[in-house]
């Protein structure tokens, strides 16, 4: 049995087990134990697979004459590591109080386990079908993760389920024009009839693969379904749904638009008359997902819907990175994937320890938490420092890596693109630590506890990974090598604590070090020098001549930034809004017409349909 | 043995320059309006008041955290940036970097703000973060200008490529427009009228500081030295060649100030949508012809 095999067997082991004892108090620590073990064997593999070797599976099938296999090279490495740490932290989160509380947690570990085991088998997908196999598998085992709960959360499923049908409509079409062209599902024969192929069918292919794909990871013209579908699911569910579900479309972009076609056939391809060629639409596509989402996402006036809007805004960042293809953006964008693993979910879990604490997530609704739940906001402090990209975190270190990479590529547009979307970021970011941790807080909150250590221990030790990530960037880069060197991309060269490139370097050891020491020396001449300070209660502040008492609710959180949404307010009600809800109204309307078309009493005409169609198939000598 | 004395040194010498900056500041004001001004030593007076004073009141640990790390990172950001002389971190991060690194300062004192529960200093921060955003996209485009002009984005090659060829090579001749677009850019980061949304005395009570008291007041008074100093020297490193030798450099650092601390007191205060649209369309478009240009250039 290789690797592979064990991490298989593991994921389709625990969701027999969770099936059987789900129920039962200590499942929670079970799967964590299965997830953990998951871990181990992926470094395990990761010695064979840094060496270029990939790891065959047991698992394979013939079906219509085509082989289908699995097996594991550097990309699904990384990709499978990801999803087993992932599942890990969600799960040890939910062992505790927070999964008692739940109505239905069983059903919430099958769930993780099926979405494990689907992903495994995606990201290690030897051949086109498999990959479409492991693609479908993925789209409903989210889907049934998304619906658990009901409530809000099902129209906005059955939404994402509308968009994942289409854009696997598109995939399938896609793969079949490949297997009619080349008569075999391998990506090899693919990557190999592709210098071959006319311009046409490669913006075909182009198209529908992009479309498919992307659909999944919601780049820009497909970014509407996702927000409304992770946030409305429970926490930690819905916080590795975050962290690696949403990347999944990036995985099988990068597997097939990069590693298969290849970037350099993609530059090549160009439109005729304006000159832009299929890697600038797509990273230009990229960049739109970066500053749209992000800007939606400081409009919003709940916490998991701020999150996931910038996840999505996220993804361009890191599609944009591995589209400029050097060294530097493809490490930047690899590690960006790692990153905002660790920062969202350590975001999302403390978003949820503040559900479960207070019950709502509404922005509007919270105020003053810092002083009774001092760990979260320690949590969600470092995660909006990483997921703002500001040094000492991890997240700083992708981003300046994708900067610099679209420095030296020559793309300043793109860049400023890029920058603009990381100022939304702070902007965003702010608004929620302010609105949850900050300002006032509400009489209802005053006995608030913090949440319980089996919540707060993952939490920390998720923004503990970014702290050191960030200050070691090395130990991650390592991890990217891996994946960089299976899509063919050149490796970066780098250091313990970060790179150096002939056009400016990056030390996060330093830098990090002397923060750190700075920090210290002003807290000496804060702490040491001067007058002794004292604190005063909360309300004992001056606000323009009120006095502030406690019958006066004043927390400034709605509408954070009155100016900013005067300037960009039009534009996010006016089209965005507008867009999503014409979208929506088509869905429901088709819905309906799809149920009309079977709930409606015309049984009586089907009958007859059915009856002309046999008839014409008997007198058409269909009987002989 | 330098690498350490550039440490202590770099943070220390922009910390004098930075009181001599504000000292400067004040004085201009003054004679705009027929004043004296205050004494060489009066920044230091200040400091030593506000340190000293007996109210001290603190609003949480928070509170007390922000202004460390505001400290903390503005002498960060001292030693990433390269003056004559004195080359400190320069190479260990870039100008993107200290980019960055500016911004750890204002992320603490935002905290530390919010922490306060005074809705005065949260409008003050809901402000000031939308001043950044509106000032950082034409100082972005600048910034990415620039260092697509000079091919690195090492500061120390900036400067040495600038004092190739004298006046002739600095960022401000080889790319004028660039350098205008990013002037305005500063002019808003110094936070000055029109730009002073955040600080507006007569509609939110000074914003930020409004429950900073005492050496809480002291160490914002530091920052406005840092930040005074930073933005200086970070406008004459990109576009007027760095320093050649100290005094030219101080001349030139005085002289960015000077020119910003000189307009502002003609004009009042703009409304927070109005900085955006003015930001996003005359900075941002000035530079991002300058932009163009560039390119243009560099393509033929």
């Amino acid at each position: 049995m290789s690797e592979l095999d064990f991490l298989l067997s593991f994921a389709a082991v625990l969701l027999l087990g969770m099936f059987c004892c789900g129920r039962d108090r200590r499942a929670g620590w079970a799967a964590m134990a299965v997830y953990g073990a998951m871990i181990l064997a992926v470094i395990a593999a990761g010695a064979r697979v840094s060496a270029g070797q990939t790891i065959p599976s047991a698992l394979s099938f013939s079906i219509l004459g085509q082989k289908l296999a699995w097996r594991m090279d550097g990309l699904g490495w990384f990709f499978t590591m990801l999803t087993a740490g992932s599942a890990f932290f969600a799960s040890w989160y939910a062992a505790g109080e927070w999964g008692r509380a739940q109505k239905r947690m069983k059903r919430q570990h099958i769930l993780l386990a099926l979405n494990v085991l689907a992903m495994i088998l995606l990201v290690n997908s030897g051949d086109l079908l498999s990959l479409f196999i492991g693609w479908e598998l993925v789209s409903w085992a989210a889907f049934a993760m998304m619906a658990q709960k009901g409530g809000p959360a099902t129209p906005a499923a059955f939404r994402y389920m509308i968009y994942a049908l289409a854009g696997a409509m598109a995939v399938f079409a896609g793969i079949m024009i490949v297997h009619s062209i080349t008569g075999s599902f391998a990506f090899d024969a693919f990557a190999k009839a592709v210098p071959s192929l006319s311009s046409g069918v490669l913006w075909l292919l182009f198209a529908l693969f992009a479309a498919g794909l992307g659909v999944k990871m919601a780049i820009v013209p497909f970014h509407l379904w996702q927000a409304p579908a992770y946030s409305e699911t429970p926490g930690a569910s819905s916080a590795f749904l975050n962290a690696v579900s949403a990347r999944m479309g990036l995985f099988a972009l990068v597997l097939v638009l990069i590693k298969v076609i290849g970037l350099k056939t993609l530059g090549g391809l160009s439109l005729p008359l304006v000159h832009v060629s299929a890697k600038t639409l797509l990273m230009w596509i990229a960049a739109f997902t970066m500053v749209i989402p992000t800007f939606i996402a400081l409009m919003q006036t709940d916490a998991r819907y701020l999150l996931t809007w910038h996840g999505i805004g996220q993804g361009g960042y890191m599609l944009l990175g591995l589209l400029v293809g050097t060294g530097l953006g493809a490490g930047g964008g690899l590690m960006h994937v790692f990153n905002y693993a660790t920062y969202q979910m350590a975001l999302f879990l403390a978003v949820t320890a503040v559900i479960h604490r207070t019950g709502t997530s509404d922005l509007d609704r919270l105020g003053g938490l810092i002083t009774r739940m001092p760990w979260t906001y320690v949590t969600l402090l470092m995660g909006i420092i990483g997921l703002a990209g500001l040094p000492p975190m991890n997240g700083f270190v992708s981003k300046w890596l994708i900067y610099r990479s679209l420095l030296d590529s020559g793309a300043p547009f793109l860049l400023i693109m890029a920058f603009v979307g990381t100022l939304g970021t702070i902007l965003s970011v702010y608004k929620l630590i302010h609105n949850i941790f900050l300002g006032r807080l509400r009489p209802e909150h005053e006995g608030i506890r913090e949440a319980p250590w089996s919540m707060v221990a993952p939490m920390l030790a998720l923004g503990g990974i970014g702290f050191l990530t960030g200050w070691f960037p090395g130990l991650a880069l390592d991890l990217t090598d891996i994946a960089q060197s299976a899509i063919g991309a050149p490796v970066l060269a780098h250091t313990l604590g970060g790179v150096v490139t002939p056009r400016g370097a990056l030390d996060m050891i330093w830098l990090v070090s002397i923060l750190l020491a700075a920090i210290g020396f002003g807290a000496i001449v804060f702490y040491l020098m001067g007058n002794r300070r004292y604190e005063v209660d909360q309300l004992n502040n001056y606000a323009g001549g009120h006095f502030l008492s406690p019958d006066v609710p004043y927390q400034f959180s709605h509408e954070f930034y009155p100016g900013l949404s005067r300037v960009i307010g039009p534009w996010y009600r006016g089209s965005i809004v507008r867009l999503e809800r014409a979208i929506g109204t088509f869905a429901d309307v088709a819905g309906d017409l799809w149920q009309g078309l079977f709930r409606v009493a015309w049984t009586p005409l089907y009958a007859l349909f059915a009856a002309v169609i046999a008839l014409f198939w008997a007198v058409n000598g269909g009987m002989q | 043995m330098t690498l350490l004395a550039d440490i202590v040194l770099m943070p220390l010498i922009a910390f004098v320059t930075g009181l001599a900056l504000v000292l400067m500041a004040r004085r201009v004001r003054a004679r705009i309006e027929r004043r004296v001004g205050p004494p060489v030593f009066q920044p230091v007076y200040d400091i030593v008041k506000l340190f000293t004073k007996k109210t001290q009141i603190s609003h949480g640990v928070m509170h007390d955290l922000s202004i460390v790390l505001l400290l903390g990172g503005y002498i960060t950001a001292e030693i990433f940036l390269p003056v004559p002389g004195f080359d400190g971190l320069a190479h260990q991060g870039d100008l993107l970097t200290l980019i960055y690194i500016m911004m750890v300062p204002m992320l603490g004192l935002a905290l530390g703000v919010g922490s306060c529960a005074n809705p005065n200093g949260s409008i003050g921060i809901s402000r000031a973060l939308t001043a950044m955003l509106a000032y950082d996209v034409p100082l972005a485009v600048a910034v990415i200008g620039a260092t697509m002009t000079y091919g690195t984005t090492d500061l120390v090659k900036i400067v040495e490529i600038q004092q190739a060829g004298g006046v002739a090579t600095w960022g401000a001749a080889t790319m004028p427009l660039l350098a205008i677009g990013g002037y305005l850019a500063v002019h808003g980061m110094f936070g000055k009228e029109p730009f002073e949304i955040y600080i507006a005395p007569a509609e939110i009570a000074t914003g930020p500081m409004v429950e900073m008291s005492g050496k809480y007041m002291g160490a914002l008074f530091v920052m406005q030295c840092f930040q005074l100093y930073t933005i200086g020297v970070l406008y004459v490193t990109l576009f007027l060649g760095g320093g050649e030798n100290w005094p030219a450099f101080l001349l030139k650092v005085f002289a960015v100030v000077f020119v910003s601390i000189a307009v502002t007191n003609v004009y009042g205060r703009y409304r927070t949508d109005k900085v955006v649209r003015w930001m996003w369309k005359w900075p941002t478009g000035i530079a991002l012809v300058g932009l163009m240009l560039v390119l243009a250039r560099q393509g033929a």
